[in-house]
């Protein structure tokens, strides 16, 4: 038996505190211990991206990285990314350029829009194509997704 | 989801205790973007994950005029965030920024890609154009040994380094030179480059390193970039057939990018 790690965090903005075991990984942390099953879980060797949360504002693989690791950070999963009712302007801009059909991979590509908007408030298409490269849509195409994402840029710099 | 094999967790937050606690069994662990992975693939079983990630040094950034040093723990976005390297050594911010998905960017480490000596990495190759050393750290009882070795040396085989299992690394140390001239090239359709090709020039070295083809990185060094011919190079290498391609493939996208390589070198 190996001994738990007791870890101190705030996930979408609620500050909380937890022991879990070394091996947990984050998303089965939020899956199975919190509750927060909106962060999907495919590949599991970091290439699809439907894992995607924020840790710190940075995107990470919650997949491939231990809960642990949380300590003393911010985590933002697909759950705190709206406002109540109202859609986040980038959950909104897929919900409208019809960026999704199965919407398996949605949360990610949220999460790691959210991640390039911080870094990038007016991307191309290329930059959108060149950060999104790492999350992999099965059923929709990326044309779509892109258009989402610029529009979304849009939205937020205007508002 | 498939779950990890159990280890403990150690957290230390200095060097001397980093080292005190890593063995054969207790290995160092950073951003985890690669040894997690095998050890769900049943690759590596260890009994503790020394995590280096709350050590400051690990993390610094040194630039001065003749060299810079990055922490084996900096971040590959860490790095090429780094308005200092983005400077100084333009090239390996670049690849820096490119490499893998922004997860592994934000997570994984220099240190850490180097001591996986994956061999699809670009940071290896590019590192070994820039003629770049790692440092390594042991601990005895009677303190701290420390030996500097070229990445070159470094490297042995795929998934194999010299660094001993007492060994943490603690910089990667890359001389500068302003006259020298370089470039990195890659042709990638999957996650990761089919081959990756460095070309760097200076005034006394001028070498082309061609990764991600075979086991490792090859180093060719030569007098003049006029010297550096493609097709031999290219018809050199150990190639490794894989979904990215067969061999003559492989070589002929080799011997294509050497070609432009050094040719962008040669421009300036």
């Amino acid at each position: 038996m190996t001994s738990p790690i007791s870890i101190k965090v705030t996930i979408n903005g609620r500050a909380t505190s937890h022991h879990v075991p070394p091996r947990m990984i984050l998303a089965e942390f939020l899956r199975d211990q919190l509750g927060l099953t909106g962060t999907k879980i495919s590949c599991e060797i970091q290439v699809c991206g439907a894992c995607t949360v924020l840790v710190d504002g940075k995107p990470i693989s919650s997949c491939t990285y231990l809960a642990a690791d949380i300590d003393g950070r911010e985590v933002m999963t697909i759950e705190g990314v709206a406002e109540g009712d109202s859609l986040h302007p980038i959950q909104q801009a897929f919900v409208d350029h019809n960026a999704l059909q199965c919407g398996f991979c949605t949360p990610g590509f949220v999460m790691a829009t959210l991640a390039l908007l911080a870094e990038n408030q007016n991307p191309t298409e290329d930059d959108v194509a060149h950060y999104l490269e790492g999350n992999i849509c099965r059923c929709t195409g990326y044309r779509p997704i892109i258009k989402a994402v610029i529009d979304a840029a849009d939205r937020m710099g205007t508002s | 989801m498939s779950v990890l094999p159990a280890f403990d967790l150690d957290r230390p937050v200095s060097l001397s205790e980093a080292l005190s606690l890593i063995s054969e069994e207790a290995v160092p662990y950073n951003g985890g973007t690669e040894l997690l992975l095998a050890m769900r693939a049943g690759f590596l079983r260890p009994d503790r994950l020394v995590d280096l990630k709350r050590i400051p040094e690990l993390k610094r950034i040194e630039v001065a005029d003749d060299q810079v040093i990055i922490g084996g723990g900096a971040t590959h976005d860490e790095a090429s965030g780094h308005d200092g390297i983005r400077a100084t050594l333009p090239v390996l911010a670049e690849t820096l920024s490119k490499l893998g998905n922004p997860r592994v960017r934000a997570a994984g480490t220099l240190g850490g890609n180097l001591c996986f000596a994956e061999p699809k990495s670009d940071v290896a190759t590019v590192l070994m154009a820039l003629d770049a050393s790692v440092r390594l750290l042991g601990g005895s009882p009677d303190g701290t040994t420390t030996r500097d070795v070229p990445v070159a040396e470094f490297i042995v085989g795929p998934y194999t380094t010299t660094r001993t299992s007492a060994e943490i690394l603690s910089q990667i140390r890359i001389p500068v030179d302003t006259q020298s001239r370089m470039t990195y090239m890659k042709y990638q359709t999957m996650e990761r480059p089919t081959v990756g090709v460095a070309v760097s020039k200076s005034p006394n070295r001028t070498v082309a390193v061609i990764g991600a083809i075979g086991p490792i990185p090859e180093v060719f060094q030569a007098a003049t970039l006029d010297d550096l011919d493609p097709e031999t190079i290219a018809a050199a290498l150990d190639v490794i057939e894989d979904l990215t391609g067969a061999d003559d493939y492989k070589r002929h996208i080799a011997a294509l990018l050497i070609a432009r390589a050094i040719e962008k070198v040669a421009a300036g």
